[in-house]
């Protein structure tokens, strides 16, 4: 079984990216900026990673050719191998994947037969990503597919034909890495969510720890027997001990953390010297936001 | 193999442009133009002095550079067969078949503009013509393969391969000297070549050689130092 990994790779907008993905399909939400197009170019051996590495089935896709025969890739800006026609750049792509089939089946195949005659210098860049698509859906065995966006070509490309193809090679053991800058598309192209946030990937929310909404700080004298008391709370999540003097108390809601707190204190003679709300770091937000794709992943229609 | 065609084919494709044909519309009747000029002014020394100056000294060299520039697409030589690594070529192999296209391509068009030039600076019907042009695109065929692979290995330098550029300047700047150190750039053998003063005494039969093994060593270089 083929396996993607991530190991504290950063480039570009990527901070210490570090992950596996195992053969299936899985939609990384964010946008551009947040670095879903230096995932796909990284996970598709486009460009070498500035620190990390990043390996297919034991193999940096970058630096090995036999490695990258097996990727199909759809790029946010796309260029086609140089050539006259459409047709043309086609046939050298497949000649360099080691294919013998002609350009024009694989067009035939995406609907895209009017492209063919096209100067690549007349092609739209959305026709050039489609044309890109087209190449990579076309791959007879691939071990991965990593694509940006496929969902903003549908009306050049047909979506159940996008959709069938995709899922047809998660099927066959294929990681399929598609990227969505909505919510909706990530549920229509199905498979385990992922969220990347400012270049910090959060992984599937089924695997991680439960993130919280709201934290307490509370600045007390005896950290660790306030902590004891509120070892039982059900309104409490999670307790972090910063020191012998303050404590991080996580939940859902701020008004029950807040009285819960003040009985339990009041209770075991606990002094409080200062009560305030946490500001929310950057990981749990995206981590919310991550939650929230997740939500709808569960909601939709089996 | 597949990969070296695969990046023969990248090359041939990059230089069947307009821009290649306005390039050789320009250079031809420019070089043909000077060799006229000069013969009108010197008959009897124009056939050296074209091929000194405007054939060999300028012309073929920024021709290679020009045909480097475009093979690469403006890129490091590395970079410049990615639309096709991509895919899963070889980039040393596509590299190669994109290096060899391309002396090809200058070695042809070198012996052109060496041709266009020599006509220019003879007279119709002069008795050292043919022997002229026989031994001239000779040594525009071996030169400008030498230099096109020259070109293409310094394209392993600077992130768009400005290497090229200063490969140019230096083959101006240092080529010309007779020292060892100007041993080490295509235009001191072509100078030998052409029966000019050789860098380090080396006999006209070595210059041959020498660049030869120019190509071959940039060849070498430029296959090593690509990634797969």
């Amino acid at each position: 079984m083929s396996e993607l990994s991530f190991d504290v790779v950063s480039h570009a907008e990527l901070a210490s990216v570090s992950g596996v993905l195992d053969s299936g399909s899985h939609v990384l939400l964010g946008s551009e900026r947040d670095g879903t197009s230096s995932v796909v170019m990284l996970a598709a051996g486009l460009v070498k990673p500035y620190s990390g590495r990043i390996l297919l089935a034991g193999q940096a896709p970058f630096s090995s050719a036999s490695a990258r025969r097996t990727i199909g890739s759809l790029c946010s800006q796309e260029q086609l191998p140089s050539a006259r026609h459409a047709a043309g750049a086609l046939q050298l792509a497949l000649q360099a994947r080691g294919e013998a089939r002609s350009a024009l089946s694989v067009l035939d195949a995406a609907g895209l037969t009017h492209l063919a005659t096209r100067r690549l210098s007349d092609l739209s860049e959305r026709e050039t990503r489609a044309l890109a698509l087209a190449l990579a859906l076309s791959h007879p065995k691939p071990t991965r597919l990593a694509m940006y966006e496929p969902l903003a070509l549908v009306g050049i490309v047909q979506e159940r034909f996008l959709l069938d193809t995709l899922a047809r090679c998660a099927a066959r053991g294929a990681i399929v890495l598609s990227t969505a800058s909505r919510a909706e598309d990530a549920l229509r192209m199905g498979g385990e969510v992922h969220a990347l946030e400012r270049g910090i990937w959060l992984d599937s929310p089924a695997n991680r720890t439960p993130h919280y909404q709201v934290t307490l700080r509370v600045q007390t004298d005896n950290s660790a027997q306030l902590a004891a008391c509120l070892a039982g709370a059900e309104e409490v999540i999670a307790l972090t001990q910063v020191g012998s003097s303050e404590l991080l108390i996580h939940g859902a809601e701020l008004e029950r953390i807040a009285s819960s707190v003040v009985a339990r204190a009041r209770a075991a003679s606990v002094r409080i010297g200062a009560l305030r709300e946490d500001t929310a770091a950057l990981e749990p937000l995206a981590a919310a936001r991550a939650g929230v794709a997740h939500a709808f992943a569960d909601a939709r229609p089996k | 193999m597949n990969d070296v065609r695969v990046g023969a084919q990248l090359a041939f494709t990059r230089l069947r442009s307009v821009s290649s044909a306005v390039v050789l519309a320009i250079f031809a009747p420019a070089v043909f133009a000077a060799a006229v000029l000069e013969r009108r002014s010197d008959a009897a020394a124009a056939p050296d002095d074209v091929l000194f100056g405007i054939a060999f000294g300028i012309a073929l060299p920024v021709l290679a550079y020009l045909v480097s520039e475009r093979v690469c697409d403006g890129k490091r030589l590395e970079r410049s067969v990615d639309s096709v690594a991509r895919y899963g070529a070889d980039r040393r192999r596509a590299v190669l078949g994109l290096l060899l296209a391309s002396a090809l391509a200058t070695a042809l068009g070198g012996a052109f503009l060496v041709l266009v030039a020599v006509l220019g600076a003879h007279t119709p019907g002069a008795a050292s013509l043919a022997f002229d042009l026989r031994s001239s695109v000779g040594i525009a065929l071996v030169s400008g393969f030498a230099y096109a692979l020259y070109f293409g290995a310094a394209s392993l330098l600077g992130k768009r391969g400005g290497g090229r550029k200063w490969a140019l300047i230096a083959d101006f700047a240092f080529g010309t000297g007779a020292s060892a150190f100007a041993a080490l750039w295509p235009r001191s053998h072509v100078k030998n070549l052409l029966g000019g003063t050789p860098a380090l005494d080396l006999p006209q039969a070595s210059a041959w050689l020498a660049l030869i093994a120019i190509g071959i060593a940039c060849l070498g270089a430029s296959f090593v130092w690509t990634t797969e």
